[in-house]
């Protein structure tokens, strides 16, 4: 018995309902009962998840229920929706984690289990440090940290997770990885730890960092993705400042494979109006991170090409197994 | 002061006041209902609030947080089941004030020191964020390892005589919570291979296992239930605490609320930890420490003062740095960053008047948790009227619904009654089961804080022994130690001699 679910449909069902009754969209098809969308992680990820869904029941016209497997890095929501039936009543609010969760032997099976239906969004990490220190970008660090005797100390979110990966590809690509010191911290604690001095650089997402940069505070010496970030409009890319990395975190559904196109389809305008939808796009900017909705098919490419650079990355580092 | 004005009008309107309400209703009935948690509450209440305006959107949250922290208490007071581990303290002396028929005055001591210690942490945190916030950065992870190390040796004071009993308790609690992903090498551990182990015992579900299943398995078991049954009947009377009682325990509250204010404002500690202290700390400075256990209502006012005050300290990181303390306030700061109020450094130049609003919203959510408690308890206390069994039955129900609703996983379930029955034993041969929660709670930050400050110092231990902080939390914990040796062999050395004469 799913409590929440349950009181929370009630909820939904009233709002859906009402929808119905002024729009007169009652479909006979798919779907004719509630759309259970796995969510993997809390935070960020559970926030959008369930903005994301409530605005997508009203497209539907029944509810999408956003119900919490988290844990194992994703593993757990992975396996379960996995093991569905593939109607399309069964979805997952997915990410870059499908990639890492396979690739470090965590789950069986890999991106081709899931059938994509759209991207929704973007997040792309930052690199911060005390403003302290005097590093304006990322030649000021470079060169801080060849003339250090040590290694300079990285606060990450924890061996092999997405902050990890993002600034082991950024160090490698400015020629300083093997100077790097990864510490690992539970995530949210990295503005306190560069604030005390205890690590000297953090990659976290930018709405962590935005209201200390405001105060001075912090220094965000780039954005790790191609373009760059609302949030924080001054701080340049690393491509602009000559380093070779384009890192972003996305986050999108998917349904189990061999699930029907059509059913697919309905899904992925269902997303697309969503996002589209004030409500999201105000949320988004408030949140720090980007509205970036992309059809099945570009994003089944995107899935395939990201698959294969997390792959050679992990090995790189280590931890593929 | 004109923010301040502004921030009345905001938070005094009749949609603000009512939200506050039906959060504080809300939070009370998850908290205080054995198996469902406040932080379930809240993940439900957030979608509510996206389309609400701000204040009464964070008031609604906020009203869910502080109704969810003191109803924990009611069901830890009336059954011996906390409803939150930070209400796990309570039970060690609310659950036999209810066996002696003082169940009432045990809720009512509770509810008003609660709402004392949240008032108070609030009226800190309003004077004093941000200088409590700087001191709150020096808390590195060799810092708080020892904080949570010091939080470790309360199981001194909850192991009855025998440490040894309390310690096999306390390593159970740290080992249950290693299975799982490690968080920082990203390995698993004790999970031989099975996906469902990867997401480890959840604090919660372990909670209910232990202690709610003892509870349903003695129902039935019947032993010696009947007794307790009819002077439980007899006795059951809606009764108050006297004005006197509270005033004479006035200092004790004090104490508590400061310490639970300063556990909160260290980011990654929480409630449980300073209602821990807080019960320790009562214990070894009351003037009658062995009846601690037995009903004192000290051991009632010292947890519950300290974990509501922990409310208004965790408020510090997460408005001042951004940092929430708990899965619950993680919640609580989703909803803020939804409505575009963004903690941190800045929010008090940017966001004023809806943090002066976020403040009486505070207080707004303490009168009505006070006001719906005082009422609520003349209806609780009935709960002890019916038949015990019956009872176990309607707890084994919610249980199992509260342990899947947690993570929507099934293994929650199994893993409670597997849990729960581990407990029964360790009940039937007399190891204390409060150390567990005590190792479970604390075991994670223990384990993480001391490998980060590993990393940071490069594998050297300098970093504990240069840090003044470190040094007096490891003494204080050092102290707490010898000084439970120190007692048990004397005990001994008092029980052998006795031997020795009647041997003679």
């Amino acid at each position: 018995m799913k409590l929440n679910t349950k009181i929370k449909s009630g909820f939904v069902g009233l709002l859906s309902s009402a929808v119905i009754a002024f729009g007169g969209a009652a479909h006979a098809e798919y779907p004719e009962k509630p759309v259970d969308m796995t969510v993997l992680f809390g935070g960020t990820a559970n926030t959008i998840a369930q903005l994301l869904s409530e605005l997508m029941s009203n497209e539907l016209g029944q509810p999408v229920i956003p119900v919490s497997r988290t844990g194992g890095g994703g593993a757990v929501g992975y396996s379960h929706v996995m093991s569905t039936a593939p109607d399309g009543y069964n979805i997952v609010w997915n990410s870059n984690s499908i990639s890492t969760t396979h690739h470090t032997g965590r789950v069986p099976f890999d991106h081709t289990a899931f059938t994509p239906i759209a991207r929704i969004s973007t997040e792309i990490p930052v690199l911060a440090a005390n403003s302290d220190k005097g590093w304006a970008n990322l030649a000021d660090l470079a060169a801080a940290v060849d003339s250090m005797d040590g290694k300079l100390k990285v606060g990450i979110s924890g061996k092999g997770s997405f902050t990890h990966l993002t600034s082991a590809a950024l160090f490698d690509a400015m020629g300083v990885g093997d100077k790097i010191a990864y510490i690992s911290y539970g995530s949210g604690k990295a503005p306190v730890e560069l604030l005390a001095g205890r690590i000297d650089a953090a990659i976290q997402w930018p709405g962590q960092f935005a209201s200390y940069v405001e105060t001075g505070d912090l220094n965000v010496l780039a954005v790790t993705g191609n373009e760059r970030v609302a949030v924080l409009p001054d701080v340049p890319t690393a491509q602009e400042q000559g380093v070779d990395v384009n890192i972003s975190m996305w986050r999108g559904l998917a349904a189990p494979a061999g699930t029907p196109a059509d059913v697919v389809a309905k899904l992925q305008s269902a997303a697309e109006t969503a996002v589209a939808s004030d409500q999201f796009q105000r949320a988004a900017a408030n949140i720090g991170f980007s509205p970036a909705f992309m059809k099945a098919e570009e994003f089944s490419a995107l899935i395939e090409k990201d698959d294969a650079f997390y792959a050679d990355l992990l090995s790189q580092l280590g931890m593929a197994k | 002061m004109d923010v301040f004005l502004q921030a009345l009008a905001l938070s005094f309107t009749p949609m603000a006041i009512a939200s506050i309400g039906l959060g504080a209703l809300v939070g009370l009935v998850f908290g205080s209902i054995p198996g469902l948690t406040f932080t379930v509450a809240l993940a439900l209440a957030l979608p509510i609030t996206f389309s609400m305006d701000p204040v009464p959107a964070i008031g609604l949250l906020l009203g869910t947080y502080i109704g969810g922290m003191t109803g924990g208490s009611v069901s830890a007071i009336l059954l011996g089941i906390p409803g939150t581990p930070s209400a796990a303290a309570t039970v060690l002396d609310g659950y036999p004030m209810t066996k002696q028929g003082k169940a009432s005055i045990a809720l009512g001591t509770a509810v008003i020191v609660s709402v004392f210690g949240g008032l108070f942490s609030l009226f800190i945190m309003m004077v004093s964020v941000d200088l409590v916030s700087r001191l709150a950065i020096g808390f590195g992870p060799a810092e708080i390892f020892a904080l949570v190390l010091f939080g470790m040796s309360t199981i001194c004071g909850l192991c009855g005589n025998s440490l040894l009993k309390g310690l096999i308790a306390g390593a159970l609690g740290l080992m249950i919570m290693t299975v799982g992903l490690d968080a920082i090498d990203g390995v698993p551990r004790m999970t031989f291979g099975s996906i469902n182990l990867l997401q480890g015992v959840n604090l919660l579900v372990a909670m209910i296992g232990l202690f709610a299943v003892p509870f349903i398995i003695e129902a039935f078991s019947g032993r010696g239930s009947q007794d307790l049954q009819t002077t439980r009947v007899a006795k059951v009377r809606a009764e108050l605490p006297s004005l006197k009682l509270l005033f004479g325990k006035f200092s004790l509250m004090l104490r508590c609320s400061v310490l639970g204010t300063g556990i909160g404002a260290i980011p990654g500690t929480g409630g449980a930890i300073a209602s821990f202290l807080a019960y320790d700390h009562a214990k070894r400075f009351s003037k009658k420490p062995e009846s601690f256990g037995k009903g004192n209502i000290e051991g009632v006012i010292a947890p519950e003062a300290a974990n509501n005050s922990v409310t208004g300290g965790t408020l510090i990181p997460l408005l001042s740095l951004g940092i929430p303390g708990d899965p619950a306030t993680a919640i609580v700061l989703a909803g803020l960053m939804i409505h575009g109020i963004t903690p941190g450094p800045a929010l008090f130049m940017n966001h004023a008047v809806e943090v002066y609003g976020m403040y009486v919203a505070v207080v707004l959510a303490y009168v009505w948790v006070l006001g719906l408690q005082l009422m609520g308890i003349r209806i609780f206390v009935h709960v002890l009227k019916i038949p015990r069994e019956m009872l176990a039955v309607a707890v084994l129900v919610l249980c199992a619904i509260g342990a899947y609703s947690i993570r929507n996983s099934a293994f929650d379930i199994y893993a409670m009654g597997a849990i729960g029955v581990l407990a029964y034993v360790l009940v039937a041969v007399r190891i204390p089961i409060t150390p567990i929660i005590l190792g479970m709670v604390l075991g994670p930050t223990l384990e993480n804080e001391f490998r980060t400050a590993m990393m940071l110092s490069e594998g050297s231990f300098d970093i504990f022994l240069t840090s003044p902080t470190f040094l007096v939390f490891f003494a204080l914990a050092l102290l707490v130690v010898s000084l439970q040796v120190a007692a048990e062999l004397k005990l001994k050395k008092k029980t052998s001699e006795r031997i020795e004469m009647t041997d003679a």
